[in-house]
């Protein structure tokens, strides 16, 4: 079975993203297996001059490492991406490389009428960056607006054109992982030049 | 103009840092930049608000008291750092001092492309409504290949680089003067004083009655003060407590120390209250500054801390002309600042300037212009034309300080 890694996009206690991930893992459950990382105990990344990576952040990457795919889910801070979120990526690209190719399919919900929209943008931006290179599944968003009424009183999406959505959605991201699997050819080449990837050689 | 230019990166070596740190040199005729360092601030939770902490309420009151905030962002992972952003959450949840505050964008990188991206996902994060800083069109500011830009004195090498930046500075000058157009006047209402001291500091002396007239020797001794052939290491040099006296004794001034809790600490106790240019008792010292003056003068005793405290000015002076024509005395209030420029008290010296400039014309065989009246101001016209010369950072006050200032040394 496919197993995925859903990363909760924030360190806040209370996070309806986190609910919506927590919707996706049951909704799911007979497709894949998915377990839900946090990223409330990352340090704040501070480049340290001799590359050591917090215990913390070396068992998320192993772990997204070990996944056949990586479903984000963020919310929006400041019409970008939480600091939070950000400075997880920071540590998960700091010498270490998991996210090379890994398939990722991302999320966003909102308090708002925009459901995230822009740090959704600015997410792939991000995920795009050299020492990243995530494969983003193209051409899908996931926008849950409203997110304080989105869901019943047991977690469940209220609106059945948003399940409807979303069921379509991760079919095709299940493929999508599948497809990506088999654009193997420049994997290691990819991986290498992360990995050997200096800003100041550029 | 006072500007703030905040290090984007919380690194230990960052070229963004050494960026702001040759604009403040090298561009010290526009303005005065003041570097903030943003490493001490915590990682944003909105779980967890630590608005009120000491280092993000002292990054929120310089961006307040600043004319324009100049951000200096490195790039990492096409986006600015989490650092950087950490902050400007902070800055957006409970408090906003950017809104409508002026910005200008700079970034340094190691590649050729000088942090591009990132300066881009900054100008709309801070374009967001709990932002709402009003960022510089164009003009952007990249310096790409940055370990090769720099000499070993931190100065630009390029000259063409070193043009560009001066032109986005000049005009960055221009737009906060414009801004400020569209924004209107609105300075924040600043805190009111606490001048009966009923705060605490970390220096206060807890447990005596600041009241009392030997508050000097029952806090001496609470404290285990050292006195007499004691040394005490200073920076920069070693006296004896003794030595200090006869120093700060041999000022040609009357110097008063007052803390940041409005507690008068310290005066060079040299003459008698009555042969003071402003009198003080050996009893007063210890006092809160609401016992030093009559009531009528606190509204003008508190907007002189105000402005010292809040940064607004450096010193307020005031002269005043209650000495006679062959004096011209002048009451400084200069704010004293830690290391950290947080504000720990004034320094209050009075001293007379007629004796300095009758030396000065003396030695130079200069005069003054309309003549020795217009020096030793014998009409009480002419007090009131050269206290406003010499007091020019507060000549809207004027009257109300002076009053303050007369209120005090008459009651002594």
């Amino acid at each position: 079975m496919t197993t995925l890694i859903g990363l909760v996009g924030t360190n806040s206690d209370y996070s309806t993203n986190r609910k919506l991930l927590q919707f996706i893992q049951r909704h799911f459950t007979e497709k894949s297996e998915m377990e839900i990382v946090e990223i409330r105990d990352l340090p704040l990344f501070n480049k340290p001059q001799d590359k050591t990576i917090p215990e913390a952040v070396q068992l998320l990457a192993d772990k997204i490492e070990a996944a056949d795919g990586v479903i984000i889910s963020t919310p929006e801070y400041d019409h970008s991406v939480p600091a939070s979120l950000i400075n997880a990526l920071n540590w998960l690209s700091y010498g270490i490389y998991p996210f090379v190719d890994k398939p990722v399919m991302i999320t966003g919900a909102s308090y708002g009428t925009l459901g995230s929209s822009r740090a959704q943008l600015h997410l792939r931006q991000i995920l795009d960056a050299p020492e990243l290179r995530a494969r983003i599944m193209p051409s899908s968003e996931f926008l849950l607006s409203h997110s304080l009424q989105a869901f019943t009183d047991e977690n469940t999406l209220i609106d059945n054109e948003q399940i409807e959505k979303l069921e379509g959605l991760f079919e095709d991201f299940l493929k999508f992982i599948n497809i990506t699997a088999q654009l193997n050819h420049a994997h290691d080449l990819n991986k290498r030049e992360a990995e050997n990837f200096s800003w100041e050689r550029v | 103009m006072k500007i703030v230019g905040i290090v984007g990166s919380n690194a230990e070596v960052s070229y963004n840092r050494t960026l702001l740190q040759y604009i403040k040199k090298q561009f010290d005729y526009l303005f005065e930049l003041e570097l903030i360092e943003i490493k001490d601030i915590p990682l944003f939770n909105q779980s967890n608000d630590q608005t009120k902490s000491v280092p993000i309420q002292n990054i929120n009151r310089k961006i307040m008291q600043a004319d324009g905030v100049i951000i200096a962002t490195p790039e990492h992972n096409h986006t600015i750092p989490a650092a950087l952003k950490s902050v400007l959450e902070w800055l957006s949840f409970n408090i906003h001092p950017l809104e409508n505050k002026p910005v200008m964008i700079v970034g340094a990188s190691y590649y050729d492309q000088g942090s591009s991206r990132a300066q881009l996902h900054l100008r709309q994060i801070l374009n967001a409504p709990g932002v709402h800083a009003i960022v510089m069109p164009g003009n952007e500011f990249l310096l790409g290949k940055v370990k090769e830009a720099f000499d070993n004195k931190g100065d630009l090498k390029d000259k063409g680089t070193i043009e560009f930046l001066s032109s986005c500075l000049d005009k960055f000058v221009q737009f906060i003067k414009v801004v400020s157009v569209i924004e209107g006047p609105k300075k924040p209402a600043l805190e009111p004083e606490d001048l009966y001291a009923t705060g605490k500091i970390e220096t206060t002396v807890e447990g005596v009655d600041m009241y009392a007239d030997d508050w000097l020797e029952q806090a001496a001794e609470a404290v285990n003060a050292v006195e007499g052939d004691t040394y005490v290491k200073l920076d920069r040099g070693l006296l004896t407590v003794d030595q200090l006296n006869y120093f700060l004794a041999s000022m040609p001034m009357e110097l008063t120390f007052a803390d940041s809790n409005n507690q008068f600490l310290y005066y060079n106790h040299t003459l008698p209250a009555e042969e003071m240019l402003a009198s003080r008792n050996p009893g007063q010292v210890g006092n809160p500054l609401a016992k030093c003056h009559p009531q009528a003068s606190f509204k003008n005793v508190e907007w002189v801390i105000q402005q010292l405290r809040s940064g607004e000015l450096d010193a307020v002076r005031v002269n005043v002309p209650t000495h006679g024509p062959d004096k011209f005395v002048v009451h400084n209030y200069q704010a004293m600042h830690d290391k950290e420029g947080n504000y720990v008290g004034i320094n209050e010296y009075i001293l007379d300037f007629q004796p300095i400039i009758d030396w000065y014309l003396k030695q130079t065989g200069k005069t003054l212009e309309g003549g020795a009246d217009g020096v030793s101001g014998a009409s009480a016209s002419d007090h009131a034309e050269e206290s406003d010369a010499v007091s020019g950072a507060s000549v809207r006050e004027e009257d109300e300080v002076m009053d303050a200032v007369s209120g005090a040394s008459v009651k002594g």
